[in-house]
């Protein structure tokens, strides 16, 4: 295939999805100069493994190369942040109220902080699987598949983060509302 | 079901992930049960929250020009020297041939383009004017073999009716619209939240495979195949919606 056409034929395949790679990194960095870094290296990696995708769906393929280029941005710039520890409180030895982290208790102080703040303060293993299952949609297999984690480990990271941002103060009016709603 | 299965199901439900069953199942103990019942609600709540509240960042215009002023320096892994045989073009013996051909070929391919993005055009129009209207379904039915003699016994053709709902694609039903000024089959199916309209007419020799677009926020994919030409048109992912309307088109075992 001719260079030109090639590259034709990426910018129509994947360039569409920038969107959503720009969207993940921007999450998962939490910063816009370091989302920009991680998406150009990862567009950049995309096209040179261009022809692995073999017609499998763009963007979960796109959405995987983004992750892995975040967490070795992370291991290099960030290391402090990665926390391999969080699924351990998943395993249910401790009640939710007890494994509050830091992060968590500043949280709950911060009675006017906004939901996107809330999403940026949660752990980062627990925030991307919330991001590609509420903002992209995509299904606990494609999730399974991109974090490389089976799917049942999907569901109860998923509902942690959900329980987490639920208990944060600022969803305390949701809440009360929803279950009034019904009772 | 009781509670404590409920709570487990709960979230899969909400995600769209349960199968039939289930969701029946799940369905009828929420009717009697006022705390699973909050607790879907809740997970509603939060997903709808999250949807107004929190931005979708799109990616920056300089960053997409950067990227792609970046691609012809990057080497494709496992390129080959493709691109080395139509160096000849630029020999000058040929370049007055080749800037005819070109023109030519521009010529066409602007032509082309108008006549697909005023088909893709009118199928959008089909697909908004049908959801407003309420006019989505005339035969409604989850059964290809209901949907399939409706339609043949309104056209003069016989579109192949397939259930995708392995893939996640239920079949709602089905209905007639015109696009071209011709009448076609359209199919409708559902996809998680989103609504899918598939306009399926017999293949002609001026049938062209056409990349997949967007108008007006609505994906159109295209593709041609079992004899028919089939363009889908929905909100949900354009890549969802390409690999569905090939497995449409194409007939393959399942």
């Amino acid at each position: 295939m001719p260079d030109d056409e090639f590259r034709v034929r990426f910018e129509r395949v994947v360039m569409p999805h920038l969107d959503a790679a720009y969207n993940l990194a921007r999450w998962l960095t939490r910063d816009a100069h370091d989302a920009e870094d991680v998406v150009q290296e990862a567009m950049l990696r995309a096209y040179r493994y261009f022809r692995a995708l073999r017609g499998a769906s763009a963007r979960p393929w796109l959405l995987t190369i983004v992750r892995r280029s975040f967490y070795e941005w992370l291991t290099a710039n960030r290391p402090a942040e990665i926390d391999r520890n969080f699924d351990q409180d998943l395993l249910g030895s401790q009640a939710d109220r007890t494994t509050v982290g830091p992060e968590q208790v500043a949280l709950r102080r911060a009675e006017n902080a906004t939901l996107a703040e809330a999403i940026a303060a949660l752990p980062v293993g627990f925030r991307e699987v919330l991001i590609l299952r509420e903002l992209e949609e995509l299904s606990y297999k494609e999730i399974a598949h991109i974090v490389d984690i089976p799917i049942g480990t999907v569901m109860s990271r998923l509902a942690r983060a959900r329980g987490l941002l639920q208990k944060s103060p600022l969803l305390e009016s949701v809440r009360g509302s929803a279950a009034g709603g019904e009772r | 079901m009781n509670c404590h299965e409920a709570t487990a199901l709960t979230a899969a439900y909400h995600d769209g992930e349960l199968g039939p069953a289930q969701s029946l199942a799940l369905e009828q103990h929420l009717v009697g049960c006022a705390d699973c019942a909050a607790r879907r609600a809740e997970l509603d709540a939060l997903h709808s929250r999250l949807r107004k509240e929190t931005p979708y960042h799109a990616a920056p215009g300089a960053l997409r020009e950067r990227i792609i002023a970046m691609l012809p320096v990057v080497a494709p892994s496992g390129a080959g020297s493709g691109g080395q045989r139509w160096r000849w073009l630029s020999a000058g013996a040929f370049a007055g041939a080749a800037a005819t051909v070109f023109a030519w070929v521009l010529g066409t391919a602007l032509l082309e383009s108008r006549d697909v993005d005023a088909l893709a055009a009118e199928a959008v129009s089909d697909h908004v004017r049908a959801t407003l209207g309420k006019r989505q379904i005339e035969v409604a039915s989850s059964d290809q073999h209901t949907v399939k003699p409706w339609l043949s016994s309104q056209l003069d053709f016989s579109p192949p009716v397939k259930d995708q709902a392995a893939d996640g694609f239920t079949l709602l039903g089905a209905r007639l619209d015109y696009l071209d000024r011709h009448p076609v089959a359209t199919l409708v199916y559902r996809y998680r939240q989103h609504g899918v309209d598939v306009f399926v007419r017999p293949a002609t020799r001026a049938s062209r495979p056409t990349p997949p677009t967007t108008v007006r926020g609505f994906n159109v994919s295209h593709a041609i195949g079992t004899g028919m030409e089939w363009w889908a048109v929905s909100d949900a992912s354009p890549d969802v919606l390409a690999a569905f309307v090939e497995r449409l088109a194409h007939d393959d075992a399942r």
